[in-house]
């Protein structure tokens, strides 16, 4: 059984495992489609058309699936890897062990925000970025957004989304009164200043690469969209009687018919609905 | 090399015919923009809130044809020019569902449009601004010195 555990508690064995996993994938050039799929269906609730991966009810499932592909992408290469979950409620410094030269590497330099230590450091040739909202080469970080700080979500904010008992609501966007657990989570409902809730957060608190729409650029998006999906499935529990929204496919004079995807209809690209991502335990469980 | 550079160059060509397809910027209108304080001038349009889509665009279109230089293009002001932190950012009103085009040193930065009438851009992704000149701006602040990917833009914009 695949066994996502917290990245703090990896041996050092299993840390390296895990990056030797991702480094070799780079090489194969079998990453960048990662990239390039998570840029492709971040589609916005302003524009038509249908909505899966962001400010969609999809959010969740369709995550779950993305970082299921790219686990099983890694066990191609050793079979014993799985992807740690980032608890940013906890390691919520820059000092985190996350963040040390034998795993993530560290932030990224005043200049240019060029990440100089770690695995994923440009210099150290293993990691060249390839595709990018810019030509730059090397990933980047600017980890807590010096000129105008922010703070990493606490466990109090996460409880008050863990709190609400509706999954989501019509109409289903990004919208402050699209009530619910997901909105909540995502984090699109919150000032310029304060950076986005939940989720919007940690990408804005990272910094460099994990701000644009080549997030996935940067390793770390895979923590902490585990992190993500384990809340969910902290979420469900919680609210056993509380089940995915919508339920069924919606009406055809609804206008978010056609740009939201209900439980049983399919999710592209890989055409699974929600409903056969609901549980997380035929495919890997979580150890908390 | 030689292989990537010229996909680069042919990717960067058509984003940028993109642009340029639907609009035609003059060097008069926008040199004279960013030396007579057109940016100033605009300010209250980008302030205000402006309707959403393509409604919120300032119709201007006449002197494409008359100049002779091709009737199936229109002619439509900046909406900003400046140069930001050393980058030339511009932005224009765009037919498409976003409201707008935005560009740095000419390349053009992808933008979304939210529900809520504001925008995210390739740039940042999980923050949305309330006016293009904000979002611009924002834009450079992330990306520093570096050149737009033409490449990246042409994935991302459907
Ligand atoms: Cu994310």
């Amino acid at each position: 059984m695949n066994t996502r555990k917290n990245q703090r508690n990896l041996t050092s064995t299993q840390r390296t495992r895990f990056v030797e996993a991702v480094l070799e994938l780079k090489r194969s050039g079998r990453y960048e489609k990662y990239v390039r799929t998570h840029a492709q269906y971040f589609a916005s609730d302003g524009e038509n058309g249908l909505r899966v991966a962001h400010m969609a009810p999809t959010f969740f499932p369709w995550h779950r699936q993305f970082v299921l592909y790219f686990e099983r992408d890694l066990q191609l290469i050793d079979p014993s890897v799985t992807v740690p979950y980032w608890d940013w409620t906890v390691d919520d410094k820059e000092t985190s062990a996350l963040w040390s030269a034998d795993f993530m590497g560290g932030n990224g330099r005043d200049s240019d925000g060029q990440v100089m230590t770690g695995p994923f450091a440009y210099s150290g040739g293993r990691w060249p970025i390839t595709f990018g909202v810019t030509d730059e080469k090397y990933l980047t970080r600017n980890i807590g957004r010096p000129d105008r700080p922010i703070k990493l979500p606490t466990k109090a904010e996460l409880d008050g989304a863990l709190a609400l008992g509706t999954y989501d609501t019509a109409p289903w966007n990004s919208a402050p009164d699209t009530q619910g657990f997901r909105n909540r989570i995502e984090g699109w409902t919150v000032s310029e200043t304060k950076g986005g809730y939940l989720h919007n957060r940690v990408h804005q608190w990272v910094g460099g690469h994990m701000i644009g729409a080549a997030s996935p650029n940067d390793p770390v998006f895979w923590l902490h969209h585990a992190f993500i999906d384990l809340i969910w499935v902290r979420w469900q529990r919680l609210h056993p009687k509380s089940g995915y929204l919508p339920s069924e496919a919606l009406a055809g004079d609804d206008p978010e018919s056609g740009r939201v995807i209900s439980a049983d209809e399919p999710m592209p690209p890989w055409n699974v609905k929600p409903s056969e991502m609901f549980d997380h335990r035929p495919y890997y469980q979580y150890e908390e | 090399m030689s292989e990537s550079d010229a996909g680069r160059n042919a990717g960067r060509k058509s984003a940028r015919t993109a642009v340029t397809r639907r609009r035609v910027i003059t060097s008069g209108v926008t040199s004279a923009a960013a030396v007579a304080g057109t940016v100033a001038a605009l300010h209250p349009l980008l302030t205000a809130g402006q309707p959403a889509g393509p409604a919120g665009a300032v119709a201007v279109g006449g002197p494409a044809g008359s100049d002779g230089s091709g009737g199936d293009v229109e002619v439509q002001p900046a909406l900003f020019d400046e140069v930001y932190r050393g980058r030339r950012i511009q932005g224009f009103t765009d037919p498409g569902e976003d409201g707008v085009a935005i560009t740095v040193d000419g390349e053009a930065l992808p933008v979304m449009r939210r529900v809520d009438g504001s925008w995210i851009s390739t740039a940042n992704h999980y923050q949305p601004y309330t006016t293009p000149l904000a979002t611009a701006r924002a834009a450079v602040d992330v990306i520093g010195r570096a050149k737009l990917s033409a490449a990246f833009a042409q994935l991302h914009h459907h």
